[in-house]
């Protein structure tokens, strides 16, 4: 699998540069653009595993906690952070309440979970063992399969960013590596869990999935806390935890994934900064699925890209916020060769005062030629004071390729309220067919019915919590 | 006393005055016609009565069996036994058709409709109304042709069997064979479920399938001509302008 050879170089004022010295004058899109995709190589250049963290751990200390600010829409700030209050702790009994309680009791082909700073359960389907299946925590893994892991780990992400990135390259423990080698095809989910049972928690979760030549299989991550913002009175101490989150996956020629996120990190004061990449090799394909349902402040940096010829990709999510909550999500389709597929599909709604943006980039590289890819992002806004911004840009370097986007923001639709009020349902229940059935497309999408349920339901309780704001919203109208 | 019983109704939207003092009078089992031009008020009369927030209800009263429901919320006068079947329905998408029912069903009764119960009860309504059964699983209204939204108008009606329904130009933009359908759909409920019906038109050609006893000339939000369905033929021959000519002038008098 070659590293991304054919990234585009974007400089300072947002010009493209191609090869040759061709460059490409920044349209209005591109000034519209406040994030980059990851360009070339990460940081995993054949350098140990603990050189990689010293050199983190330099950049950690020179940098301040990360500001991000697009002028006229709102500032992404994790500034309010007391880093210094928050502790990794690697000493965790059990798997904590918030986990037992949400995860389906359903099959599945192993499930690993780590507890703040430790991984406190491992289990993986014996016969799966046997036939090479790997699913321990990456700490582990260095330990066990260094060769396999060094080859991949970093091999996209890099580490030096800003100092949330750094801090999890410099400090991250337990973590989570799964392996389904070649020809190995799995039906039931491999579950990856990172949990926050209490504040006063940093988690740097660090996730490395290898899928082998046409392997196929599943990977389902929860993201999950408790709601330790409910305390009365509130628990001594910071009130605020951490997590600060790099994933990787990689799919080698052939290889099919469907990886699913369900992130809720409850009414508890919980940041959570992370970066997600996942690349997908020759004629292999990925169906990629965050549910984003909940956090303080989340920023998340989401990049699937098309890395040989013949991938495809299906880039679906959907986020909730609500009350204070502010969430500000960059997702990539990258496309770094062609022939190469692409579609990507969000949907968002936001009640009470929450904030939140999607900044959605088509990235198509030179020499990605003979690619298709849409991108569509449909938000609805259920409160007055809730706001959602939705950023689509495209930044093509090819020229046999489509690329277009398109979406839609909407309100409660009151013609619609009638109708079904004219049915027998009343007000509240009319909101909740509306707004189940704008998420509806893609919770079916999950394609696992105890993970779909979990959705619909977190989604119910939002639209319940909400019902005043909604009310005040249509008759302020 | 009538079933349904609308006395000296006056609606206004922001704009203006629309309905200026109708009187009318539905009883189960009943099928009436309400024909009128363009912009007499037809559509606010069929909203008005089942509550429609952008209708203000500025005099008079609607009493449906028995009880004032002049300011009931919609889904209480579903509940109560109202329907309206849409001009234009609206599309839900992520909502099958099924499920939408299951829904609505629920929604006035105590205990949920048993699984076994609503498929004979939907069977029977897919076969009353010639639609195919792939039609239920679709979102509702979703991508739906005009005909096939004015079938799922008349399934939605028959699976709730209300004891009167409003029907607002069910008729415009149906080719001829989806209007016999509707039609002979509508007669059916009425000949076996003994539905009372107010079919709102402006063309006759609805009245070929299902036959109204009484008819009513609505021009200016106020009925100025009622009768049997002799009205009807009158009308095909004579037009509205003749009738204005007749009946015009009172409006403007009470104005």
């Amino acid at each position: 699998m070659s590293a991304g050879n054919g990234a585009v170089p974007i400089s300072p004022d947002g010009a493209v540069r191609l090869e040759g010295g061709v460059e490409v004058k920044a349209g209005r899109h591109r000034e519209a653009s406040l994030y980059h995709a990851l360009a070339g190589a990460g940081a995993g250049d054949g350098r140990t595993l603990a050189q990689l963290r010293e050199a983190a751990l330099k950049v950690y200390e020179r940098s301040e906690l990360p500001v991000w600010r697009r002028s006229g829409f709102w500032s992404t700030s994790l500034q309010s952070l007391d880093l210094d209050a928050l502790e990794t702790s690697v000493r965790e009994e059990g798997v904590p309440e918030v986990v037992r309680r949400t995860l389906p009791d359903g099959p599945h082909a192993g499930r690993i979970v780590q507890s703040a700073g430790a991984v406190v359960q491992v289990e993986l389907d014996r016969a799966l063992a046997a036939r090479g299946v790997i699913l321990c925590s990456l700490e582990q893994a260095f330990e066990q399969h260094g060769e396999l892991v060094s080859e991949w780990y970093c091999k996209r992400l890099p580490i030096d960013r800003h100092k949330l990135e750094a801090a999890n390259a410099a400090f991250w423990t337990g973590g989570a590596f799964l392996h389904v080698p070649a020809g190995v095809v799995v039906e039931e989910p491999f579950e990856i869990v990172y949990a926050i049972d209490r504040a006063g928690v940093a988690q740097y979760g660090r996730t490395l999935v290898l899928g082998g030549p046409t392997s196929d299989f599943r990977v389902h991550e929860y993201d999950l806390a408790e709601d330790f913002g409910d305390e009365t009175p509130p628990a001594p101490g910071p009130g605020q935890s951490l997590h600060a989150g790099a994933f990787e996956l990689y799919l080698q020629d052939g290889a099919r994934c469907r990886l699913a996120q369900l992130q809720d990190w409850g009414s508890g004061e919980v940041f959570d900064c992370s970066t997600r990449f996942v690349g997908v090799g020759r004629d292999a394909y990925c169906h990629w699925l965050p549910a984003l349902l909940g956090g303080h402040l989340v920023r998340q940096h989401l990049e699937l890209a098309v890395m040989e010829k013949g991938g495809d990709m299906a880039f679906r999510g959907l986020f909730f916020a609500e009350e204070h909550e502010h969430l500000d999500v960059f997702a990539v389709d990258l496309h770094e060769t062609g022939p190469s597929g692409g579609d990507v599909h969000w949907r968002g709604a936001a009640t009470g005062e929450s904030r939140a943006s999607f900044e959605g980039l088509i990235q198509i590289d030179p020499g990605a030629q003979q690619t298709h890819t849409y991108l569509q992002i449909h938000s609805m806004m259920l409160s007055p004071k809730a706001r959602i911004d939705a950023i689509p840009s495209v930044l093509v370097a090819a020229d046999d390729v489509s690329a277009s986007h398109g979406g839609t923001v909407g309100e409660l639709d009151e013609t619609a309220i009638f109708y079904m009020q004219s049915r027998g349902l009343d007000r509240a229940a009319a909101v909740r067919v509306i707004v189940e059935g704008f998420f509806e497309p893609l919770v079916a999408e999950l394609g696992d019915e105890a993970l779909e349920q979990l959705v619909r339901g977190r989604v119910a309780e939002k639209l319940a919590a909400a019902r005043e704001d909604i009310e005040a919203y249509a008759t302020s109208r | 006393m009538a079933d349904l019983e609308i006395k000296d109704l006056h609606v206004r939207t922001e704009e203006r005055e629309i309905l200026r003092g109708v009187d009318l009078e539905i009883n189960r089992g009943e099928i009436h016609a309400l024909m009128g031009p363009n912009g007499s008020g037809k559509s606010t009369l069929a909203n008005t009565l089942l509550g429609h927030p952008s209708y203000e209800i500025t005099s008079g009263s609607i009493v449906f069996k028995g009880q004032d429901i002049t300011e009931s919320e919609p889904h209480e006068r579903a509940k109560a036994g109202l329907f309206l079947a849409f001009q234009y329905p609206v599309s839900i998408p992520g909502v099958s058709v099924a499920n939408f029912l299951r829904m609505a069903i629920n929604a006035k009764r105590d205990e949920p409709i048993q699984v076994k119960e609503f498929r004979t009860q939907l069977q029977h309504a897919i076969e009353l109304l010639d639609v195919d059964k792939a039609f239920t699983s679709r979102h509702l209204n979703d991508g739906f042709s005009g005909g096939e939204k004015k079938r799922a108008e008349i399934l939605q009606m028959a699976m709730l069997a209300p004891d009167i329904a409003i029907l607002d130009e069910t008729d415009s933009g149906l080719d001829i064979d989806a209007l016999r359908t509707v039609a002979e759909g509508v007669q059916r409920l009425h000949d076996e479920q003994g539905l009372g019906a107010l079919i709102i038109t402006h063309y006759q050609r609805i009245l070929h399938y299902v036959k109204p006893q009484f008819v009513h000339i609505l021009m200016d939000g106020r009925i100025v001509l009622e009768g049997g369905v002799e009205l009807v033929e009158r009308l095909e021959r004579e037009g509205y302008d003749q009738i204005r000519q007749e009946f015009g002038g009172q409006g403007e008098l009470a104005a």
